[in-house]
């Protein structure tokens, strides 16, 4: 079984449990044989020398357990022995499960490292991995360095039944516990609804971020029971995609059948993800109400303007005709005036003529 | 000797309707700019729909703003032939067609054609006529009154943004094509509202027109032979175009039309490459687009203020200076971007240029209204935002072909700049020059006859004087 794993990728995750004051070494190496079986030693060497060709990921977390002063005091203990643990060191409440999302897309080694600093005794900690509810009998180390307490477990994940959570355990007076999430990557459909019309035709689409799944599935989603969606039936779906990390489902002649919830599933070889895009389909009606209420209300108005104008002329039309007579006598008047005046202008001209 | 006034000719008012057209030409900005700008919040939804790349799509919005422009000229045409309001109506017909059939639209050249080209054109039919009308109603407030006409355009994308994204998520882009359809037909309600109004000065031409038309009537009744009649409607039509265009001879129309020509060319590219600018220095995309809310908003306040500002009194005879100076600073920031690297830096960039933005814009009918009076004004109007187009069309690119060249944004924001602040150079050129001549004028008349200077208090010396004024007072209205 080894062999067959031996181009797969190694990846290394640490989790960092932080609790305590330093305790002294012997006490620590005797938790070493007691919670780490050296047995388990060889089967894991083995393991490693076959998968050590493959591609290496480190996750850490670190939790801690301590008091604030006893805390700093610890970080001054990493610093002076210059071991570059503080930027693993993180302040949370106690009793506040530490938890890492892990993506895998490809099988590979994968391999989580707890650390704990606990705030008494190295050997009254009891360490213990699960999957899921599951014991984990092998496949991990237990180390003690200082006054904190590693402990590493290798996994080589091939398939789906890898994946999932694994948790380590630190039982000290209260059990201190960081999980790893191994989930394969996730698919973005769309958020809001797809708006279409009866008759038009759409594009759906699925992408992934950084992922490359080896195929993609189109499911029309009924209620909870899925129907796939089968391609070479009739030319009303078209699956197609530019890239491997996207997938793009066509409809046309869309009918309000048409409607619902549409899954798309990315298949790797660690399992199966999915997306989902809703399709509502409207009928043409129902913008063109919209359209009417306006419309109506344009033209009330332009009748309404127009219809006011012309009042607004009537009722200038009489009283213009008495202006009119006003303007008709003011000019009788200015007339009179002018000849008036023209009299004196007249002569001057005359005499600047000469 | 005082003729006599049969048809209903007044004074600009300054008020009462005026304010009801105020609010018409309001919401043809509105409805014109603002929906222009709006369109671009379609191309994400036609990039995915259609399946082609931005640079296809971003040619609808080219299209609907080139459009408009190159056609204001008509605009002015046919609402100076048939009425204002005729104009406008059939312009908002025309654009709610467009936008209409382009909801039906099941490829992007169909778009092209609906949404850019018909749109356009309805577009450019109500804009020009709508910002001339302005001018006739008002002379004393005409800044201010300018001022919250135009604003529309900012106000406009302020409040439609959201709600085109928001029919958008409800309705898709075709429900939400087909409901702005609806919308810009209010164009019609404005263009209801545009009641016409003869002024004084508006006495010469309809006497001309209603000869032409007696000449016409005159010739069908004599002579059955239609040639005839073509000839004559032909030439009364030349003439009619002839004197609606005489402006244009005009030397100060002729550098208004140049310095129109560099400071549209000036002014475009920052629309454009401004947030691109910002997030080369380090802003992230939400401080970019809150510098690009405040380069709006402050858009705005700049086109009420400043018409309110330079309706003063003391401002009141300098509108020209003040247009040419809102320009020539605008061109000074222009030339300071380059060296503003920062977002405390940015804001205050944002804000001058932004208010002086909105100060000249307000500003352009009411210097083309001095130039050329109200009665030319729709007319000119048309040939100003006929010569916005092609620098419009033309300057983005070549700002960016500059900054892919050179790599960086200075050499496009430079070009920019000197190119505005050369536009407001060569009014100010023109303007000194025309003092100039002025004072040369009065100095020649003082000269050519001493004997006319016994009679000083006669009508002489009054007389040339006063057609000196008379020049002035037509140059300056």
């Amino acid at each position: 079984m080894t062999t067959k794993y031996s181009n797969l990728s190694l990846e290394s995750h640490n989790l960092s449990v932080t609790a305590a004051p330093i305790t002294s070494l012997p006490v620590q190496e005797e938790m070493r044989t007691k919670a780490a079986p050296i047995t388990s030693l060889p089967v894991r060497e083995e393991m490693t020398t076959k998968y050590s060709n493959l591609t290496l990921e480190s996750h850490s977390i670190s939790m801690t357990a301590m008091p604030m002063k006893e805390n700093n005091k610890g970080n001054q203990i990493c610093v002076d022995r210059g071991i570059m643990l503080q930027r693993n060191v993180t302040l949370e409440r106690p009793n506040m499960p530490a938890e890492k999302n892990i993506t895998l897309e490809r099988p590979s080694n994968v391999e989580l490292t707890c650390q704990f600093t606990p705030s008494g005794n190295l050997n009254s900690v009891n360490v213990t991995w699960k999957k899921g509810d599951k014991l984990l009998e092998d496949n991990y180390l237990v180390n003690a360095t200082g006054s904190i307490l590693y402990t590493q477990y290798r996994v080589a994940v091939i398939n789906s039944k890898q994946m999932g959570s694994y948790s380590c355990f630190f039982g000290e007076k209260k059990q201190q516990r960081g999980t790893f999430n191994l989930k394969v990557p996730e698919i973005n459909g769309k958020n809001k609804p797809l708006i279409t019309y009866v008759g038009d035709s759409v594009v759906l689409i699925c992408k992934c971020q950084d992922c490359l799944p080896l195929n993609w599935t189109w499911y029309t989603g009924n209620g909870s029971v899925q129907v796939p969606i089968g391609v070479p039936v009739n030319d009303k779906y078209v699956i197609s995609g530019k890239h491997a990390n996207e997938t793009k489902l066509k409809i046309t002649q869309l009918s309000e059948d048409d409607q619902g919830t549409y899954w798309c599933h990315a298949i790797f070889e660690l399992g199966e993800s999915e997306g989902h895009v809703e399709l509502v389909v409207l009928s043409y009606l129902v913008p063109l109400k919209a359209f009417c209420a306006i419309a109506a209300e344009v033209v009330l108005l332009v009748a309404i303007i127009l219809l006011f104008e012309k009042y607004t002329q009537k009722k200038k039309k009489p009283s213009d005709d008495g202006k009119e007579i006003e303007q008709g006598e003011q000019l009788k008047l200015d007339d009179s005036n002018g000849i008036e005046n023209s009299g004196p202008r007249h002569r001057k001209n005359e005499s600047v003529g000469q | 000797m005082a003729k006599v006034n049969r048809a209903r000719s007044t004074s600009p008012p300054d008020g009462g309707w005026g304010w009801m057209i105020v609010a018409g030409c309001f919401l043809v900005t509105i409805c014109t700019r603002a929906v222009t700008r709006c369109i671009s919040i379609f191309f994400v939804e036609f990039q995915t729909y259609f399946s082609q790349d931005y640079a296809q799509t971003a040619w609808i919005h080219s299209i609907v703003d080139c459009v408009t422009m190159l056609c204001a000229p008509l605009g002015s045409v046919v609402s100076n032939h048939f009425s204002c309001q005729v104009g406008i109506m059939l312009g908002g017909l025309l654009a709610s067609t467009g936008l209409i059939l382009g909801s039906f639209a099941t490829s992007l050249k169909h778009l092209y054609l609906t949404l850019g080209v018909l749109t356009g054109l309805g577009f450019a039919l109500c804009y020009s006529p709508a910002i001339a009308m302005v001018g006739k109603y008002f002379s004393r407030r005409k800044a201010l009154a300018y001022g919250i006409s135009l604003s529309g355009s900012g106000i406009g994308i302020f409040i439609l943004a959201p709600v085109v994204q928001l029919l958008i998520e409800q309705f898709s882009w075709r429900g939400a094509l087909l409901i702005l359809g609806g919308f810009v037909l209010n164009l019609c309600v404005c263009g209801a509202l545009m009641r016409p109004i003869t002024l004084k000065e508006d006495q010469t031409t309809p006497e001309q027109n209603h000869v032409c038309r007696t000449r016409t009537q005159d010739l069908k009744r004599a002579s059955s032979c239609s040639t005839w009649t073509k000839e004559w409607v032909q030439t009364c039509l030349c003439s009619s175009l002839q004197q609606e265009y005489s402006f244009l001879l005009m030397s100060d129309f002729v550098v208004l039309a140049i310095s129109v020509l560099f400071m549209a060319y000036g002014c475009s590219p920052l629309f454009v490459y401004f947030v691109p600018y910002a997030l080369s220095v380090g802003v992230t995309h939400q401080q970019a687009a809150f510098l690009m809310s405040i380069l709006g908003v402050i858009d705005i306040i700049g086109n009420i203020t400043f018409g309110w500002l330079t309706d003063r009194r003391c401002l009141k005879n300098y509108q020209y200076v003040c247009y040419l100076f809102a320009i020539g600073l605008d061109g000074l920031c222009y030339l300071c971007l380059p060296m503003l690297q920062s977002l405390p830096l940015l804001v205050p960039f944002a804000c001058t240029f932004g208010y002086f933005d909105g100060a000249y814009v307000t500003l352009i009918p009411v210097v083309t209204a001095e130039i050329v009076g109200t009665t030319s004004l729709s007319s000119a109007l048309g040939v100003v935002y006929f010569l916005h187009a092609v620098p419009y069309l033309v300057s983005p690119p070549i700002a960016g072909w500059l900054v892919d060249t050179t790599g960086s944004y200075t050499a496009a924001f430079l070009l920019c700049g000197f190119s505005m602040i050369f536009s407001s150079l060569l009014l100010g050129f023109a303007r000194v020059v025309k003092k100039m001549k002025k004072t040369q004028l009065r100095l020649l008349a003082k000269e050519s006859d001493p004997k006319m200077q016994l009679w000083t208090n006669g009508s002489v010396a009054y007389s040339v004087a006063r057609e000196l004024d008379q020049k002035d007072g037509e140059s300056a209205l």
